[in-house]
């Protein structure tokens, strides 16, 4: 089973060394290619001087424009596995390989590392938890799957769903979406525990104060997204 | 009723923007397909202030009581489809931009690839 760790990068020359020589230690026999989505910093420096596998994207497509650049890439290569794994740091590598036992021993689709299923490591403020939480609901709720970690950029993807998100993949705030679009399409789902860190360096994507903004908008995708399907 | 004033004034409006169209248009400034929507405003416009009697029938209807109302509320209307059309063809644009960066970056890939093999 060839696999392919895909890792989205935005300004994060402190992390992506150290989350590349992660992945490469944990999973020797893997292949990753890093998506550095326009950075501004020196990300794309360091790429260059560590001879590293990357793309970079002329513009800044955002988080859903970058991962799904991997997934076309994936695609084109005919990988049998994709996964991706957030370049800040905030991911741990050892989970990796359960991660893709999870698909190559056939049992799902796709399958979504979960800080809450052990609740262990990091897990996130008080708020955000909420939020997940009803983004949670309202995923079983419009599509009857059960996933607690729907913001989860940890997650692998057999290769049918590699050739699905490489055609349409969610855009400005993808994760839970790419759920509703994989439920949809008919993938079987599954959960495994992880343990996640609290990022390493840089400042996050998501602003606080755009947490409401955020849960609406996203709220609003997800119904769309059940029914336009 | 719409004053003659009024409706002389409508005109002359519409004379000058069918004239700008028609100038756009002419040196390729606006692509044909998008501005269908901009002709038939214009178009509307014109045969109102021309028959404003058609107007009553709008009145009548919707009980709005000044005639001129009415046709703001036309004119408002016609400039929501332009704008949602407008935000369609946005939207193209954005999707059609995403799969060329996407392309260009693989491309781009792939020669380092090849440059670094040679």
């Amino acid at each position: 089973m060839r696999t392919l760790v895909i890792i989205p990068a935005y300004n994060e020359q402190e992390n992506i060394v150290n989350t590349v020589h992660d992945v490469e230690k944990h999973c020797p026999k893997v292949d990753y290619v890093v998506i550095n989505d326009c950075s501004r910093d020196d990300t794309e420096k360091i790429l260059r001087e560590h001879d590293m596998n990357y793309i970079s994207l002329p513009c800044n497509l955002g988080i859903g424009g970058g991962v799904q650049t991997g997934y076309r890439y994936a695609n084109e290569h005919g990988y049998d596995i994709a996964i991706q794994f957030d370049g800040d740091g905030q991911h741990d590598a050892r989970y990796l390989n359960a991660l893709i036992d999870s698909i190559a021993s056939n049992s799902a689709d796709i399958a979504i590392g979960s800080r809450f299923i052990r609740k262990q490591g990091f897990q996130s403020t008080g708020f955000r938890r909420f939020g997940i939480g009803f983004l949670s609901g309202l995923i079983r709720l419009l599509c009857g799957v059960n996933v607690s970690d729907v913001t989860s950029g940890m997650r692998a993807v057999n290769k049918r769903f590699i050739g699905e998100y490489a055609k349409t993949y969610a855009q400005d705030y993808p994760e839970p979406e790419a759920i509703i679009y994989a439920a949809v399409h008919g993938a079987k789902i599954v959960e495994v525990p992880v343990e996640m860190r609290e990022r390493q360096g840089g400042t996050s994507s998501i602003n606080p104060l755009r947490s409401v903004y955020y849960m609406i908008k996203v709220s609003i995708a997800m119904v769309l997204a059940r029914f336009s399907s | 009723m719409l004053s003659p004033s009024l409706r002389l004034a409508i005109l002359f409006a519409l004379v000058i923007y069918f004239i700008i169209l028609v100038i756009l248009l002419k040196k390729h400034k606006l692509a044909l397909r998008y501005t269908l929507l901009w002709i038939a405003s214009g178009l509307v416009m014109l045969v109102l202030s021309i028959f404003p009697q058609l107007l009553n029938t709008v009145t009548n209807i919707l009980g709005i009581e000044v005639q001129s109302n009415a046709l703001f509320a036309i004119l408002f209307f016609c400039i929501l489809m332009i704008l949602m059309s407008i935000t369609v063809v946005i939207s193209k644009q954005n999707e059609n931009i995403k799969k060329l960066t996407q392309y260009t970056a693989t491309l781009e890939k792939r020669i380092r690839d090849m440059e670094d093999d040679s």
